[in-house]
């Protein structure tokens, strides 16, 4: 005699494995649902783990990078300020050599305009050393020590050098610091290096007492202020279409930050909606199997013995 | 004649108590797992006749048979020993897992390549300088804590290991001493039945334990030999009274090599093969992290060698070590950090040195490249494991309730036998009865 019998055991075993299944499942949405968090572990989803440690890497590297933005944006601004003090200062040195090319304008006169122009080329001096709010030169290019310096006889020299720092600011985009002194200051005049300093202080050496026509040298001068003006507006125009590129780059990382933001939420984050609904299913299916589990359970012949 | 009739009925009478009694015992048992369901065997008693008549002698009980199944179990011991291997496996790279990600040695990498790029955008602020150097030093202690993690994650599995050898070895020399004590018993008995359901037990277990293959002789004594990756006979584990015990051995790497008899034996299935399995993965990651420390170290170094610091000296390592567990700091000053490249002067605010670091540190083939790697490779197996362990659960599942269908204790069967025993020996009580009158009638007769 051959029976197929279900055994009593194997019903419990089953019976069981099924609602401790349903039990687990519905403790892991729990925990998604109280920690916010869709995957607390890596092997819950790899790729999306990956993807989140990419993407909260990018996220702390657009922050530095927002960082450096603004550090750039300052130091341009401040550059900025400088060359449009330089570019007012010159205009000034091109009026005075004009009021020094009129005849009329008497030897005292001049000697009052030279004066001038060696305050001017006092600041022009000092403008040309600003630093920036952290301490560094502006004009220096990577060099440490002042943008120029006075010789013993008078005469500035340019100290820095022709390299310009980058910052990184962007995945792949490095933008440069500023501009060196010796592009703002120095400027090629008929085949030859002149800067700002030397067409002033010769035009103020030309304007002294007892000079030999001091009218035709003020004239002369002209031309290399005119020179000294454009290479400052030149630069001017750089500075100010760097600082309009930061400005773009800032709006692009905001961009790009709410963008990661919303990737980092979309994959990580617990969809609440669909958690909860996902837990009253389970829920109710649990309950059902607990439901059908005692019935089945009380079901045996031994009530009817 | 009454005379046979009397002992037809009583004979009766006892088989079915003796039925009744098994019944009861089976309900008794039908929770326990390792009990398999026993039946009486019974056979019809004719004595032997003279002439033409028949001597009918009722029943005769033959023995306790005890329902098993060889195929049924070598099934789900199999698939059981299979499941077994993958838990532990699975077990293993979750711990290592844990170790990896609780370390945020990812973190910490990033944090270090953040705080260099800041420092790109400002290479002689002092608080940056020192914030970077700090960085570099929770850098270096994240990375020890990430080898120490990862080696308890491995003590954790080699103890692991010893413990199912240990009770490996207790289960063979156990069946070799069931396979004693079946020589001495009487077939068909009871005794016999739970012993059997003994040697069962201890089979289960052992193959839980590492994958086994077992053969029977006529008494029912096993004969069990390692289950071979081959197809071919394994090492002979249990052989007749004897039992040969499984040894291991620890590598210079962590891993484990088995062996029986000092011949070299490699588990395909249970906990110890999966064990084995978690400990070569563990020493692959452990190789891909010492790769990860090494990068660090030599990237930055070579970084360093190629550049001037704020004072304008040519740039000192910046790490110390070669692999995970000795990496340290070596510099002392955020001023030693060298940004600027070699033979620039003091001050410098020339990045391109600290550029080409930066870019070297976070490139594809980079430390942090490589620490992705190595997670998304773990956390990959974990999950493909998983599946597979959800597979191999399922089909577990289904051949221990095949083998509960075959052996195990039906309790509405029980209750049936219950009523149909309990009526058999009711009836045969009647035919007691029937028999005492016939003895009376005849007395009666004058």
């Amino acid at each position: 005699m051959s029976i197929v019998s279900n055994s009593t055991g194997a019903f419990y075993e089953r019976s069981l494995s099924q609602l401790s299944d349903l039990r687990g499942s519905l403790e892991g949405l729990q925990n998604q649902i109280s920690t916010g968090v869709r995957i607390s572990r890596g092997s819950e989803d790899p790729a999306a783990a990956s993807r989140l440690r990419t993407l909260a890497r990018t996220e702390r590297l657009a922050d530095v990078q927002e960082d450096n933005a603004d550090k750039l944006a300052r130091d341009l601004e401040e550059a900025s300020g400088e060359a449009q003090g330089v570019a007012n200062l010159l205009a000034r040195a091109r009026e005075l050599a004009i009021l020094a090319a009129n005849d009329p304008t008497g030897e005292s006169g001049r000697a009052a305009i030279a004066e001038e122009l060696v305050q001017l080329e006092e600041e022009l001096f000092d403008r040309a050393n600003a630093a920036t709010l952290t301490g560094e030169p502006l004009f220096a290019g990577t060099a440490a020590g002042p943008a120029f310096v006075r010789e013993a006889d008078g005469t500035v020299t340019y100290n820095g050098n022709t390299d310009i720092a980058s910052v990184p600011v962007a995945p792949g985009t490095e933008l440069e610091r500023g501009i060196t002194g010796a592009q703002l200051f120095q400027f090629d005049q008929g085949g030859t290096t002149s800067s700002a300093f030397a067409v002033l202080s010769n035009l103020s050496a030309a304007l002294q007492p007892g000079s030999v026509d001091p009218a035709a040298a003020a004239k002369a001068a002209l031309d290399g202020l005119d020179a000294a003006i454009d290479n400052t507006t030149r630069n001017q125009t750089v500075l100010g279409t760097r600082l309009a590129w930061v400005e773009v780059i800032q709006d692009n990382q905001q961009n790009r930050a709410l963008t990661v933001a919303e990737q980092r939420s979309d994959l990580g984050d617990t969809d609440l909606g669909e958690a909860v609904a996902r837990l009253q299913q389970t829920q109710a299916a649990l309950e059902a199997s607990q439901l059908s589990f005692a019935r089945l359970a009380n079901l045996t012949l031994f009530d009817a013995l | 004649m009454p005379g046979p009739l009397f002992q037809i009925a009583r004979s009766g009478a006892a088989a079915s108590r003796a039925s009744l009694e098994l019944v009861a015992q089976n309900i008794a048992n039908a929770s326990n797992p390792d009990y398999s369901r026993r039946t009486l065997e019974v056979r019809e008693l004719v004595g032997l006749s003279f002439g033409s008549r028949d001597v009918l002698n009722g029943v005769r009980i033959e023995g306790i048979s005890r329902a098993s199944t060889e195929i049924v179990q070598q099934q789900a011991r199999t698939s059981a020993a299979e499941l077994a291997r993958a838990d532990a496996e699975l077990q293993g790279l979750r711990d290592t897992e844990l170790a990896l990600e609780q370390s945020r040695l990812f973190e910490g990498l990033v944090e270090f390549e953040a705080v260099f790029t800041q420092l790109e955008g400002n290479p002689l602020e002092p608080a940056l300088r020192t914030n970077a150097l700090e960085t570099a030093r929770q850098l270096a202690s994240t990375i020890r804590f990430a080898d120490t993690t990862l080696g308890t994650a491995r003590t954790q599995v080699q103890d692991a290991v010893s413990v199912s050898l240990n009770e490996a070895n207790l289960q063979a020399a156990e069946i070799a001493r069931i396979n004693q004590n079946l020589s001495f018993t009487r077939p068909g008995t009871s005794g016999e039945a739970s012993l059997l359901d003994a040697r069962d037990a201890a089979l289960r277990n052992l193959s839980e334990l590492v994958g086994v293959t077992a053969t029977f002789d006529e008494r029912g004594a096993a004969s069990v030999r390692l289950a071979d990756a081959s197809g071919g006979p394994g090492a002979l584990l249990v052989d007749g009274f004897s039992s040969n015990a499984i040894g291991s051995s620890t590598n210079a790497d962590g891993t484990v090599s088995f062996d029986v008899g000092g011949v070299g034996v490699a588990p395909v299935r249970g906990a110890l093969a999966g064990q084995a399995a978690a400990l070569e993965a563990q020493a692959d990651f452990q190789t891909q992290l010492d790769t990860i420390a090494d990068e660090v170290i030599t990237r930055s170094n070579a970084a360093q060698a190629t550049g001037s610091d704020q004072d304008g000296n040519p740039g000192q390592a910046l790490f110390t070590g070669a692999s995970a567990s000795d990496i340290a700091l070596n510099l002392t000053s955020g001023r030693q950090l060298a940004t600027a490249p070699l033979g620039s002067p003091a001050g410098s605010t020339n990045t391109t040195n600290l550029a080409a670091f930066t870019a070297s540190f976070g490139a594809d083939d980079g430390p942090i490249a490589r620490t992705d790697a190595l997670l998304l490779g773990l956390s990959s197996r974990i999950a493909a494991q998983d599946v597979t362990r959800t597979g191999l659960a399922a089909i577990a599942q289904n051949a221990e309730a095949t083998l509960l269908t075959e052996t195990g204790v039906d309790l509405d069967t029980e209750a049936a036998n219950l009523i149909r025993l309990q009526q058999a020996f009711e009836a045969n009580g009647r035919v007691l009865q029937v028999a005492a009158e016939v003895f009376d009638t005849l007395l009666a007769i004058r």
